[in-house]
């Protein structure tokens, strides 16, 4: 899983995305809706100037900017633009596109996939991208496992890369992987030269690495700042990018800035050029008045409570299906998120392709909350929290993402007597504190563009969020992911999805959104396929 | 350091009580005299001393806060009205709203309880293990007095916010594992004012004369040594008190003490500081009542300690 | 002198090596496993895979009996070596090393802002012919010492910065960006000193004295306040231990608030993240600057005050 990391106030563009083939043409209609971009960033006015250096504020340093390890959204940040995939997503379409493989051919079941690798491409240090190094790359991936949290992940399965020719070579699968094709324009499967995969995985963290992107790692200083400097002689660029031919930026300098309210004043100031971590309540001041904003609804899971159902507490429908109900997702919008954001209206986001709209289910309903509590036999107690049998209606979430929505929640659910504590800790601390498995409900959200993300998290028979038995819903999630026809899939997520609300296995809060704000002298800075940034086409105004 | 770690709160706390009554007692009872002199004294003296006074009543306010804080605020200091949020202060909200629309005043008052009490037993932690630490030292002397003032050197070479934040790096975060860390960082200083009283006590004619007439030592600790040197370390109490609330609200400043939505004054600012642009009362205003507690409380100690000096 | 010295450097170490093994022993045998702290569980042992455990055990040397580690922490500390990080697994030394720099230039500035400041103000609470004015002004050291550091940050970036776009709030960029962290770090050992140095000047001064040379003119006053200030400034003098282990202390919420780089970001990173060697190394590195501050002090004390004797006593550190 992907583990995105943020410190106070900041808005994370979360994780990876998964596709498969069939729903790319399904993805056009939807996959564009948040890519609007603001109205200085596209620069149709202006001509790109090569040059100059953009400043970018992080809000913390992971420890690492390895592409093929890293999970935390700052460090995808740094880590993209480091690397070239073997294919790209189009931002506006969704459509995979030719980057570093100018075609492919897959098999029927899905489970082999040959590439053929355009001629002339290296690595930062001059290395051909050969078949041979592309094979490295995967294999040195399954080889790291957990460590390449997300990678590992998209290589369930492997088989071998069988390398026909100094171009050609052919991914094997176990068993259909249809999402393969998508993974393969992600930064988790971008491309290393070999002289990488000999390095520790710390080594490779340190940013000791050679890519294959626009830009490679000028210096890293821990927690202070990361610097880019553009790769000169970088000539394959995918058809999804703008231009051809090198970046124009000489340097991208990211500033880890962990202080929300600092962030904001430094981009105010002018210390610095951009950002995608400005709070909500700092985005007016940086909407006009010389900057600008450019927000992207993020698609996937959206940001909701888990239950994990194995535990006495959650196991408890009445109490799942109750918590949902006490909910008030509008006001959690329009008291501490932007007028741009949305309320949950799915498990999945409205940008994710395929989702259905459930709001009906997820209306605020505190007065059936209370029903379905009595009705259970939690009975409230002299402090206004229920009880049952001495057991009080409390659990604690541990988190680390922005407090202010789950403090509205915690308010909200105090009104129908549950008590629900906030434990706000540090990312490795929330990691850890999962692992050890002693929760109630687990609280997050995965960025993904296909819906096959709602199999691959709640099905009993794949990740199972809910740690629970199979049951119906199940049956219908494994079908939906050997489903290839748009409408019956769509009807089969549906479907599951009103079953997981119903039931309670899924409590989804809000859409998670990312929003860039940079001053005007900034162009054409967006967002890829996956909703990372991308600074391949960013260039500034010459100071 | 050993013995403040593995002792219990609780052990403390009545450890202290004892002795902060017998402090109390004798260092009354020596200051009284008759009774209505004694009272035009004071009054006289808190006439020319009006900061005093106000110092005094701040204190008295504030602990009233912590006691019965329905009282000065009767609303939820938890539960927020969202459509309020982040209004500035105003007659309804003196101190405005925060970002999920709750009433600042509220929470800065309900929030006195947990910030005094934590306050109240890193300064117990202090002046209990220093005091006694201290009390050995002096009156043992030899190589207790020795391994004693190492300990203080040692003790007062790490800056104190350093040594309570390895504290808890150990202990882990909370409001009663704060009060520890910030405890320790006073033991130093308690145990080198209750050693040099003790020492300047100890040497005094009639602790002689007790000593020669073949009193048991402990006698004549508790009797003589004790509460002639309870003046100063009483004027010391109130100053690290001072000194604690600053050190405890930078710690829950840092975010280790209690988890959202306890109102805790460090906590508080904390929180606000995400809307410095938007909304200045939310940091600015707590800020004022911490700073309002501890000139306070420094300056009751200036107080107490040039009364000591007086005697 | 030359055993003078030596028996100061003497206990100087001394000093140094109990800090150390205090904290080495606060660290690493209270409850916490840290083992499991590498492992992020925060103690939960029995919940994190045991091969996971003892491969941690094993990297960190943790499986040895506590003895062996001390006797190998130490060593290594002697050579400034406190191992691995848990977090990143960079030697933790070379994290503080890196991180020393910026924060030795705050402090820097900071103690010249301090000294500067509370001398003017020590001075500026004693001259006023105005009772009034003195008054107000010998009202100020008071209340710097009781303002919480990381208010005095927040407003400063508040009004400032954001309101009054005076000063850029960030980073470790030229010397604008260090004015904010610098005068907040000041403000509160500049009240301290201030308020020692106003004290023993009104202690030489002597109220009705002074009174008489304001009455005779101010020029006379002045070398009177000459004298004065050079004997007030030794006691203050012996201050400059506490005042940079304080600056240090401060330096932990001032980069917090500022977002600036250096040790005391570190150190609260490294609290958050439970990363008890930084932790170690960052307490031991902190007791050595007092140390040789205060080494130091004692040194040039009889130079600066020639009626003193030399004649340390066990105490003089503590003192």
């Amino acid at each position: 899983m992907t583990t995105p990391t943020r410190r106070r106030g900041a808005r994370p563009a979360a994780a990876a995305t998964l596709a498969t083939t069939a729903l790319l043409l399904a993805a056009c209609s939807s996959g564009g809706s948040g890519g609007g971009s603001g109205d200085a960033s596209t620069g149709a006015d202006a001509e790109p100037v090569a040059g100059g250096d953009l400043r970018f504020a992080i809000t913390v340093d992971s420890r690492c900017i390895d592409p093929q390890q890293v999970g935390n959204n700052d460090a995808i940040a740094v880590a993209r633009q480091t690397v070239a995939s073997l294919t790209a997503q189009d931002p506006d379409t969704g459509e995979i596109v030719p980057w570093l493989a100018e075609s492919w051919e897959v098999s029927d079941d899905a489970s082999s996939y040959t590439f053929h690798l355009r001629e002339g491409a290296t690595y930062a240090d001059g290395t051909p991208i050969d078949a041979e190094s592309v094979k490295t790359n995967f294999d040195a991936i399954v080889a790291l496992g957990a460590t390449a949290s997300l990678g590992s992940q998209y290589l369930v399965g492997y088989e071998g890369t069988t390398v026909a020719d100094a171009q050609t070579l052919t991914v094997d699968f176990a068993q259909p992987s249809a999402q393969f094709l998508q993974a393969t324009s992600t930064f988790s499967l971008g491309l290393l030269s070999p002289a990488s995969a000999d390095l520790t995985p710390e080594e490779r963290c340190a940013g000791d690495y050679v890519g294959s992107g626009p830009f490679q790692v000028e210096s890293y200083t821990q927690d202070q700042e990361i610097v880019l400097t553009r790769v000169p002689g970088y000539d394959w660029s995918s058809e999804a990018d703008e231009h051809t031919g090198e970046a124009y930026l000489d340097t991208v300098t990211f500033q880890v800035i962990p202080e929300s309210s600092v962030r904001a004043g430094s981009l105010a100031s002018g210390q610095i050029d951009a950002t995608a971590a400005i709070a909500a309540v700092d985005q007016p001041q940086f909407d006009g008045n010389g900057f600008w904003l450019q927000q992207r609804a993020n698609p996937g899971v959206a940001y909701q409570l888990f239950p994990k159902e194995s535990s006495p507490l959650a196991s408890d429908e009445a109490v799942r299906v109750a918590i949902s109900k006490g909910i008030d997702r509008q006001q959690i919008v329009d008291t501490v998120l932007t007028e741009r954001d949305q309320a949950a209206t799915g498990v999945l986001s409205h940008s994710t392709p395929l989702a259905a709209d459930l709001g009906d289910l997820l209306a605020y309903d505190p007065d059936g909350a209370e029903e379905l509590l009595d009705d259970a036999g939690w009975v409230v107690g002299d402090d206004g929290i229920r009880e049952k049998d001495g057991q009080k209606l409390s659990t604690t979430v541990t988190f680390w993402q922005d407090p202010a929505p789950l403090e509205l929640v915690q308010q909200q659910l105090r009104q129908i007597g549950v008590d629900l504590q906030l434990q706000h800790v540090e990312i490795a601390e929330s990691t850890a504190i999962k692992e050890s498995g002693d929760f109630d409900f687990d609280y997050y959200n995965l960025t993904r563009s296909d819906p096959d993300v709602l199999r691959l998290i709640f099905s009993a028979n794949a990740r199972n969020i809910n740690d629970r038995p199979a049951e119906e819903v199940d049956d219908l999630l494994d079908r939906s992911a050997a489903a290839t026809d748009p409408d019956e899939r769509g009807q089969l997520i549906e479907e599951a999805s009103r079953l997981l609300v119903e039931h309670g296995h899924a409590i989804p809060v809000y859409e998670l959104s990312t929003t860039i704000a940079a001053a005007d002298r900034v162009h054409g800075l967006t967002f890829e396929g996956s909703s990372r940034l991308d600074f391949y086409g960013a260039w500034v105004d010459p100071s | 350091m050993t013995a403040t770690t593995t002792r219990t709160p609780d052990g403390i706390e009545i450890a202290d009580r004892e002795d902060a009554r017998s402090i109390l007692r004798h260092g009354r009872a020596r200051g009284a005299g008759s009774a209505g002199p004694w009272a035009a004294r004071a009054g006289r003296y808190l006439l020319r001393r009006p900061g005093l006074v106000v110092a005094g009543l701040v204190l008295l306010l504030v602990a009233a806060w912590a006691a019965a804080p329905a009282v000065f605020a009767s609303g939820d200091p938890i539960t927020g009205v969202p459509a309020d949020r982040l209004l500035p202060p105003s007659a309804e909200h003196l101190f405005g709203t925060d970002h999920l629309g709750r009433d600042v005043w509220t929470r800065v008052v309900h929030g006195a309880s947990l910030s005094l009490r934590t306050t109240a037993l890193a300064v117990v932690v202090g002046l209990v293990v220093g005091s006694a630490l201290g009390l050995l030292a002096g009156f043992l002397r030899g190589w207790v007095d020795d391994v004693v003032g190492r300990a203080v050197d040692v003790l007062l070479a790490v800056p104190s916010i350093l040594l309570s934040l390895a504290i808890i790096t150990a202990l882990g975060t909370g409001p009663t594992k704060i009060a520890v860390a910030v405890g320790v960082g006073a033991v130093a200083t308690f145990a080198r004012v209750m050693r040099a009283e003790v020492l300047r006590t100890s040497t005094s004619v009639y602790v002689e004369a007790a000593r020669a007439s073949g009193a048991r030592w402990w006698s004549v600790l508790g009797r003589h040594v004790l509460p002639n040197s309870a003046g100063p370390v009483l004027a010391l109490v109130a100053l690290e008190f001072g000194g604690a609330v600053l050190a405890v609200s930078a710690l829950s400043f840092l975010g280790y003490g209690t988890p959202p939505p306890t109102p805790e004054w460090g906590s508080l600012i904390s929180g606000g500081r995400d809307y410095l642009a938007t909304a200045w009362w939310l940091t600015t205003l707590p800020g004022l009542v911490i700073v309002a507690v501890v000139l306070s409380a420094n300056r009751v100690a200036r107080a107490l300690e040039t009364t000591g000096e007086d005697q | 002198m030359a055993r003078y010295v030596a028996r100061r450097a003497a206990q100087g170490l001394f000093v140094l090596w109990a800090a150390f093994t205090i904290a080495f022993f606060v660290l690493y045998l209270l409850p916490s496993d840290p083992a499991a702290l590498a492992a992020g569980s925060g103690g939960e042992v029995a919940s994190v895979d045991p091969a996971l455990l003892d491969d941690l055990r094993a990297r960190y040397g943790l499986d040895r009996p506590v003895l062996v580690q001390y006797a190998d922490a130490l060593g290594g500390a002697v050579r400034l070596d406190f191992g691995p990080s848990y977090q990143s697994g960079a030697p933790a030394g070379s994290l503080v090393a890196q991180a020393l720099p910026q924060t030795l230039l705050l402090t820097g500035v900071a103690l010249a802002l301090a000294v500067l400041g509370g001398t003017a103000l020590a001075v500026a609470s004693v001259l006023p012919r105005s009772r009034w004015l003195r008054q107000v002004l010998s009202a100020l050291p008071p209340v710097g010492v009781a303002l919480p550091t990381f208010f005095i940050g927040l407003v400063l970036l508040q009004w400032l910065s954001f309101r009054a776009g005076l000063l850029p709030a960030i980073g470790n960029a030229g010397w604008q960006s260090l004015v904010l962290p610098a005068v907040t770090l000041a403000i509160p050992p500049g009240a301290q000193l201030a308020q020692v140095l106003s004290r023993s000047l009104r202690g030489t001064l002597g109220e009705p004295y002074v009174e008489t040379a304001r009455a005779k003119g101010a020029g006379r006053l002045r070398v009177q306040l000459g004298h004065a200030l050079r004997n007030a400034a030794i006691p203050a003098f012996t201050m400059l231990g506490v005042l940079v282990g304080g600056l240090l202390g401060g330096a932990v919420v001032t980069e917090t608030v500022f977002s600036r780089v250096g040790l005391g970001r570190l150190t609260v990173q490294s609290v958050n993240t439970q990363d008890v060697p930084v932790v170690l190394a960052v307490v031991a590195l902190s007791a050595l600057v007092f140390v040789v501050t205060t080494l130091v002090v004692d040194l040039l004390y009889p130079l600066l005050d020639p009626r003193i004797e030399r004649a340390p006593t066990r105490k003089a550190v503590a003192a």
